[in-house]
């Protein structure tokens, strides 16, 4: 009791220099409103931060991080808190900046194909604000709907139509940030490489760990003049995979390539119900190509063809953008169906080299059958990112921890043929743990710098990203005897 | 041969270490060129990867300065070094590690040729969609430490957007990597962005992975010239088609001149993809031009030697006297800033508003510093590369003005904590 009144003290002045800044709405402190803010996309970690607070502005953003920075009071940023590796999972003790009520756009320049936005803009806001000039922001989550602009900077989101047009760290001109001491800095700018460090590279993909981005300036892409959605289907993963080799080796890149293997078709199918997945099919690819008309038209037999040859048995197209759409549906609504095959799933983000697909999902399919948990796969094949859903029942004691394990073998499995551990959801708290699986010591400890140069203190999201001894003991020390290992890893 | 030299020797061997007297000529003029004073380092070629860990590890012990580089075709740019002791060139290790057909990638080390490379590449039908200076002898490490790419950033972006994996020999010697051999990959912090641009101040690349593209099945240029008005109408329009160039420049009237390619400004338009859409895509620029009473023409067959014949120009400064600018303005603001520079070189890619600025021999200090203001008042910057070294020891090359230095700072300071590589070339 002692402690909770101690905890109750050092809080309470605290609460009232927030409020001196943002006014008592913007400071959430009641127990029950503080539980929405419990955890982010990854809900089997669950921490309640101390205090949330809301701030509208840069300023008011800094003036909260220097009081952070003064008291040495850990804070954490969070978008709309649906991010899939715990990135914005608060830790005991901790301030919660939400940047919710940071929504606006704040300029948008069509002649210059940029628009700068807060960072709680939600990211198809910003297609719908241009796409009536005929632009688009091409970084497109399959959360875009829900998910902010902020958080996909700090996690460099990808999305389904990444492979042709890169993931978000490529579409950010420049940022104004609040540093982890509530300095206001500006990096980059309205037009690329602008002198010095690429700073804004560095940050996008930060994870929180370096302070926050209160504007952000983002380019915009034109409009492809016609755009095509092939779906094929498959008997065998294998066949899909070869397809996916084939119209790659063939030299056409298209705009997205994603696949779905038959549990995930059904989840889809039960759910939406969009009739164009056949049920009995091993396999779907789904190729969205974009371009110039004659372009469309020409890739869109070449891949047809290719499908063919390697036994597809239906092939359907779709240029209007109602059907393209009701193609797409399913495959942005996967993860959602996974939640109604079974009571929890657990997603996975390990990338591959896209030629080692057949060899890797085997290996998945045989972990699948050695821990007895189902696996639904569906992936952004183009770029081979893999989204293993492993489905499992929470309630079971224990089984979170073995579904983690299985998790990270996956993850191992990726390392080990030459990929990551992860291709656009983060690493957070959720696979800190294996990052020495992929780095040295030394190349963690080289990372260290950055972030010693802009979080001295360590007060931006603590415990994220790294293994620490006290999380991740045993991988922590796992790793001590590979130190020397780095050249022949890269 | 002095004590530096003699210690190299015992890691490198005596045919990887070259005393200042032996250097050839016009490497020593190269590497003067870079330092402030007149030092006279020693060059070390290590051949390995683990050979130049060691070179850096006993500099490290030694506190040796090091100003690291490849094959030297850009150690004009930037800032003069300072109280260089060793010069280590990357030229010997140039092992390509892995071309992943399949997977679009390609791992190499980082004193790997260029232009070999390419030719690698090619036989798989495939490139790496950068268009760096002196592509003959630049070496992949050193394009990446200068971000050296031109107007193919119209569609595939900087050399920032390309790269995927770097590993790196740290100032106290040990090998460090980031990223990966994957095209989508978040793990860790992104130390390819911040090595690119860096000019070997936080570390020594060793070896670099790349997307690499598909070798398009056609190519064709439309060049347009004619009054700036109708330029920038043109570029406008081309903004707002649905059409696809790879590149696109805007070229300053003596630039047009000097390649002999019209009169007035220019707008140098490339577009490769299939046949068809090729030619369509062609004619109706040209066509667009001829509208706006702009003088036109397609080039097919002969347009590689266009495009070599305008990185001639823009990129090999006939005299030392000369100064070349790296720019950025605003791309709505490109026209505007070429007029104002009608009788220089000078070239802005329409999409980045990224270019390059070629002063004759006779221009002032205070031209090139108007000019600098000028290009911050359109939202951009202008970073001297090359120049008289006379002019480098007394102007601010890189002209940033930006709040960011002290960060920059803190960055370097924790990367190479004594200021042992390249000290002074960079920002800050």
């Amino acid at each position: 009791m002692l402690l909770r009144n101690q905890q109750h003290s050092k809080w309470k002045p605290l609460i009232k220099q927030f409020e001196a800044v943002l006014g008592k709405n913007g400071v959430v402190q009641r127990k029950e409103e503080l539980i929405t803010y419990e955890c982010d996309g990854l809900t089997s970690y669950r921490q309640r931060p101390a205090v949330v607070v809301l701030p509208r502005t840069t300023e008011q953003v800094a003036e909260i991080v220097k009081i952070c920075d003064r008291n040495s009071i850990p804070f954490i940023a969070r978008g709309s808190g649906t991010g899939l590796s715990g990135g914005a999972l608060p830790i005991e003790d901790c301030v919660l900046i939400v940047t919710a009520m940071m929504r606006q756009i704040l300029k948008v320049d069509l002649e210059n194909q940029q628009v700068i936005v807060q960072p709680g803009v939600i990211n198809n806001w910003v297609t719908q604000t241009v796409s009536g000039a005929g632009f688009y922001y091409a970084p497109d989550p399959s959360s875009q709907i829900i998910c902010s602009i902020g958080g996909n900077v700090a996690e460099n989101s990808g999305g389904v139509h990444c492979l042709k047009y890169g993931v978000t760290t490529n579409h950010v001109l420049g940022l104004k940030l609040v540093l982890p001491d509530g300095t206001i800095t500006e990096v980059g700018g309205q037009v690329p490489e602008m002198p010095g460090y690429d700073l804004t590279g560095v940050f996008v993909g930060s994870e929180g760990t370096l302070g926050i981005a209160t504007e952000i300036t983002l380019k915009i892409l034109k409009t492809a003049e016609s755009i095509c959605v092939l779906l094929a289907d498959f008997t065998s993963v294998e066949a899909a995979g070869a397809a996916v080799s084939d119209i790659i080796s063939a030299g056409i890149i298209p705009a997205g390539m994603e696949m779905m293997d038959n549990l995930s078709i059904n989840a889809v199918e039960d759910v939406v119900a969009t009739g164009c997945y056949p049920r009995d099919a091993q396999a779907i690819l789904l190729v969205e190509i974009d371009g110039l008309a004659v372009e469309v038209a020409t890739n869109k037999q070449r891949i047809a063809d290719i499908c063919k040859q390697n036994g597809a048995r239906n092939i359907t197209t779709a240029n209007d953008p109602e059907t393209r759409l009701k193609l797409w549906k399913g495959r942005k609504a996967a993860f959602a169906a996974a939640g109604h095959l079974s009571p929890d799933y657990y997603v996975q983000d390990g990338v591959i080299p896209r030629t080692q697909l057949p060899f890797v999902l085997q290996e998945i399919e045989n972990l699948s059958k050695q821990y007895g948990y189902r696996i639904a796969n569906v992936f952004h094949a183009g770029d081979g990112n893999l989204h293993p859903l492993i489905l499992y029942n929470n309630s079971i004691p224990g089984a979170l921890e073995q579904v983690e394990e299985l998790g990270g073998e996956i993850l191992k499995l990726c390392v080990k043929v030459g990929g990551s551990i992860s291709g656009e959801h983060g690493i957070g708290a959720d696979k800190r743990c294996y990052m020495p699986d992929m780095f040295t010591q030394t190349d963690l400890e080289t990372m260290q710098y950055i972030r010693q140069a802009f979080n001295p203190k360590g007060l931006a999201n603590p415990g994220k990203i790294f293994p620490t001894p006290r999380t991740c003991g045993e991988a922590a020390r796992a790793e001590l005897a590979n130190k020397f290992d780095s050249v022949e890893r890269f | 041969m002095n004590a530096i030299a003699q210690k190299l020797e015992t890691i490198v061997g005596s045919s990887g270490v070259v005393a200042w007297d032996d250097i050839e000529a016009k490497h020593r003029e190269r590497i003067q060129q870079a330092i402030a004073i007149e030092n006279y380092p020693c060059l070390t070629y290590p051949q390995t990867q683990a050979e130049l860990a060691d070179v850096v590890t006993c500099a490290y012990k030694n506190q040796w300065k090091i100003l690291p580089c490849g094959s030297m075709t850009k150690l004009d740019w930037g800032g003069l070094a300072q109280g260089v002791q060793i010069v280590i060139s990357t030229e010997r290790i140039h092992q390509l590690i892995e071309h992943a057909v399949g997977d679009l990638t390609v791992t190499a080390e980082a004193g790997i040729l260029f232009a070999d490379l390419q030719t690698t590449l090619a036989t798989a039908g495939q490139f790496l969609a950068l268009d760096p200076t002196r592509p003959e002898s630049a070496t992949l490490g050193g394009i990446v430490a200068t971000a050296d790419t031109s107007s193919l950033r119209q569609r595939y972006g900087g050399v920032r957007d390309q790269l995927l994996g770097i590993s790196f020999v740290r100032a106290d010697g040990k090998i460090a990597k980031a990223g990966g051999r994957v095209v989508k990959n978040v793990a860790g912090y992104d130390l390819m962005k911040l090595f690119t641009g860096s000019y070997g101040t936080l570390g020594i690349i060793t070896a670099v992975t790349f997307r690499v593209y598909p070798i398009p099945e056609a190519s064709s240029t439309v060049v347009l010239t004619g009054n700036s008005d109708a330029i920038a109408q043109a570029v406008t329009s081309l903004r707002a088609s649905a059409l696809t160039p790879v590149a696109s420049d805007l070229l300053s009237k003596q630039l047009v001149t000097n390649l002999d390619i019209g009169q007035g400004l220019g707008l140098v338009v490339r577009f490769q993809s299939l046949a068809a859409s090729v030619q369509q895509q062609a004619t109706s620029l040209l066509e667009l031009g001829q509208q706006l009473n702009l003088q036109g023409l397609i080039y097919v067959d002969d347009e590689t030697e266009l495009w070599q014949a305008l990185q001639q120009q823009m990129r090999s400064p006939t005299k030392p006297t000369e100064i070349t600018c790296k720019i950025g303005v605003l791309p709505t603001n490109a026209v505007a800033t070429l007029t104002q520079f009608n009788s220089h070189m000078g070239l802005i890619h329409t999409s980045s508003g990224l270019g390059l600025l070629r002063f004759d021999a006779d221009v002032d200090k205070q031209s090139i510093l108007q000019m600098r203001d000028f290009c911050h008042s359109q939202g951009g910057f202008l970073t001297v590369l090359s120049a008289p070294k006379a002019f480098k020891e007394t102007t601010d090359v890189w002209g940033y003005q930006g709040n960011a230095l002290s960060m920059m700072q803190r960055m370097k300071q924790q990367f190479d904590p004594n200021n042992l590589l390249s000290p002074f070339r960079f920002v800050g």
